[in-house]
């Protein structure tokens, strides 16, 4: 029996359609996401088989910057699924790629709870930056720039504490 | 300081040279300097021209570019990156300064959908941070391990000019 509160992370699957409609049908959910929302299931699927499957894919180059994002469902807000989903998935892809220096994600300035997803996961801010991103067509928004980058969060070897 | 930007032509190689086979004025930048004129040549057919936004600067009164402004294309239609090079003949005269101040009032007219310029320096390349400081961009922060360059991994200042920038004169 897993701890209260454990997340684990997978590749999607087709099959997740339905489960991937649930939060992204979900105006709430998808408020800050430069796509508007879903409304079928199809879209959902869509998705999944031209935009999620194909990324999983190694894709040939080995970039030392990558992107971070993340969305989950209004039923499990507000009990650190994000937060743990976000240091997992920080440790997974430096493990994976080990190319990568630099990890980096972006809340808007209005979002507050992402922004404290990401440093409750130990990332770092880096500043305010205007107009960065426009969503839904609508005028650009200013986003929180953070970063975990390789060798952050790791325990120095000073800060071991030592029992004699 | 007064420049004029216009667009290049495949004659501007030789003068296109003078900064694109110099190291030093290439520190910084994501190439490497280029060693034929015809490897520029090409650089410059095919993408130079095309490019959605690419200028000369020249000096008033002087049709010889004597270096370059180029605005880039990012994943948001809203931004859009600025990058500059300047033959080191012309350095410290505020020649990339007034470029940069050049291009600022002409590319949100010219680009669609264009919000906000964005430039990204080393953090040891305080001779390009004050060009940016001096044409009225504002320092958002630092962008640490941004930016694998020449075989090692930068920190890069990220900064930025946002249309509205324009009514603070």
């Amino acid at each position: 029996m897993e701890a209260e509160g454990y997340v684990s992370l997978r590749e999607f699957t087709e099959a997740d359609a339905e489960a991937l409609l649930e939060w992204a049908s979900d105006p709430r959910v998808v408020r800050f996401q430069r796509r508007d929302a879903y409304t079928h299931v199809d879209e959902a699927r869509r998705y999944i088989i031209d935009h999620v499957l194909p990324f999983c894919r190694t894709r040939g180059t080995a970039p030392s910057a990558a992107s971070l994002g993340y969305l989950v469902a209004r039923a499990h807000w507000g009990r650190g699924v994000a937060t743990r989903a976000v240091s997992a998935a920080a440790e997974a892809v430096f493990a994976e790629w080990p190319w990568l220096v630099r990890l980096e994600a972006i809340a808007d300035v209005e979002n507050p709870a992402s922004q404290r997803v990401l440093e409750k996961a130990g990332f770092t801010r880096e500043g305010v930056l205007r107009r960065y991103v426009v969503l839904k067509g609508r005028p650009s928004r200013d986003v929180v720039m953070f970063s975990f980058v390789r060798g952050d969060g790791e325990v120095k070897p000073a800060e071991v504490a030592t029992h004699s | 300081m007064e420049v004029t930007l216009r667009r290049f032509d495949l004659s501007d190689v030789d003068a296109m040279m003078a900064w694109a086979s110099d190291p030093e004025a290439a520190a910084f930048c994501r190439w490497e300097p280029y060693e034929s004129t015809e490897h520029l040549l090409a650089f410059i057919r095919d993408t130079v021209l095309p490019h959605p936004w690419f200028r000369a600067i020249c000096l008033a009164g002087d049709s010889r570019p004597v270096g370059a402004v180029s605005l880039v294309p990012t994943a948001d239609a809203c931004r859009g990156e600025l990058g500059y090079v300047l033959a080191r003949a012309h350095w410290g005269k505020g020649v990339a300064t007034a470029a940069t101040k050049r291009a600022l009032t002409t590319v949100f007219g010219e680009v669609p959908g264009l919000e906000r310029v964005e430039a990204f320096v080393d953090v040891d390349n305080p001779a390009s941070q004050r060009v940016l400081e001096k044409a009225g961009f504002r320092r958002e922060g630092l962008l640490r391990r941004h930016y694998w360059h020449k075989g090692r991994v930068r920190d890069l200042v990220i900064y930025s000019f946002i249309s509205s920038d324009l009514l603070l004169g």
